[in-house]
């Protein structure tokens, strides 16, 4: 098994990621459900099959002075305001790859500590720990490929 | 926990040293506090997880318009109105109770403790409120009609 020195490194990594993860949730739900140009989910319910909910006056003067008069103002056009900007969004899918490393690791290495709780046969848990860092691996490489890529 | 499980204490162990020893490492936050508190902050963060892992995946949609916005106009669904509401008492509590056992783990803030906890259960309590009234109003208007609910700070 891993030595105790390092379970002593990720015992304090965790808790240096629970508090980045304070800072970078808020931003997050701030960016997503309050700024009234770039937040991408309303303050609407939706119910009809394909009817897209309606962005405030500010978002639809942003995504207009950014993509043309003619630009639609649906979700993804709203989101591209911060992930297609030629300057910005350098500076948003730092965040996005940053957020997602910190979550990715917080999340799976606490799975792991409950994991671990339970699990009392040694097999088991190297079974477990394996096949949740892999889920996670796999996690970071999606969610890198989509972030990246986004409005590229 | 992030502290690895203890051993249960061997027969031969006088009892005073053990029940000493077991005091100094759980009292902190686990039984004082309650373990009430301590099992919310176990499935809130498996909640979490569960959370994270459907997130990352439905993003996968960025890289195709028609994708994404089916996924955001899903997202502004009734039931994922409640949902959106249920993931912030849930990210609210969990961080703010981490962030007591942060502040107790390095700051060696137990002695206040009790104060620490209430301030912090009303610092949530504002957050899920300020934070969850988007999910509240957008649901009350749906339900009420439009006009029905007082915009506030929106
Ligand atoms: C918002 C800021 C957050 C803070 C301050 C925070 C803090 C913490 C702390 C200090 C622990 C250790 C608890 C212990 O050792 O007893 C913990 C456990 C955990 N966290 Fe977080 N966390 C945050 C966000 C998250 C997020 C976003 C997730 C999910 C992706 C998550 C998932 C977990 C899990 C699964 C555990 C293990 C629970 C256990 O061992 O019982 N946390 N958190
Ligand atoms: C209902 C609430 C939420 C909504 C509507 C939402 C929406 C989004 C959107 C649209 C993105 C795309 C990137 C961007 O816009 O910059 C994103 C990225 C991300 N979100 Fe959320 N989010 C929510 C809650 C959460 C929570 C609670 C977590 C943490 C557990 C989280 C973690 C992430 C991460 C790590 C990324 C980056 C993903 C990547 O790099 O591929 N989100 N979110």
């Amino acid at each position: 098994m891993a030595a105790s020195k390092s379970n002593a490194l990720n015992w304090f990594l965790h808790r240096i990621t629970g508090t980045f993860l304070i800072f970078m949730l808020i931003t997050h739900f701030w960016v997503q459900h309050y700024d009234h140009q770039v937040a991408s989910v309303t303050h609407e319910v939706v119910t009809e099959k394909g009817q897209m909910p309606e962005y405030p006056e500010a978002a639809k003067e942003g995504v207009k002075a950014r993509f043309g008069p003619d630009a639609e103002v649906t979700p993804y056009q709203v989101v591209m305001q911060r992930l297609a900007d030629p300057v910005y969004a350098v500076l948003w899918k730092g965040f996005n790859i940053l957020f997602l490393i910190v979550a990715l690791h917080h999340g799976f290495y606490g799975l792991n500590n409950v994991m671990t709780d339970y699990i009392r046969n040694p097999m088991g848990r190297l079974v477990a720990r394996s096949l949740s860092w892999t889920v996670a691996l796999g996690l970071f490489i999606i969610g890198l490929y989509s972030v990246i890529t986004a409005g590229w | 926990m992030a502290v690895d499980t203890q051993d249960r204490p061997t027969a031969t162990a006088s009892e005073s040293s053990t029940t000493a020893r077991q005091e100094s490492r759980f009292q902190r936050y686990r039984v004082r506090t309650g373990m009430f508190a301590w099992l919310m902050h176990r499935l809130t963060g498996v909640g979490l997880v569960v959370y994270l892992i459907i997130h990352i995946w439905g993003l996968t949609s960025l890289t195709d318009p028609e994708t994404f916005n089916a996924l955001i106009a899903k997202y502004h669904s009734p039931i994922f109105k409640v949902g959106e509401f249920a993931l912030l008492v849930a990210v609210a509590y969990h961080a703010m109770n981490g962030l007591r056992i942060v502040l107790i783990d390095f700051l060696g803030w137990s002695p206040k403790q009790k104060r620490l906890f209430v301030t912090l259960g009303a610092v949530t309590a504002i957050i899920i409120l300020v934070g969850g009234w988007p999910s509240i109003y957008s649901l009350g208007e749906w339900i009420f009609g439009p006009g029905s609910m007082p915009s506030l700070f929106l």
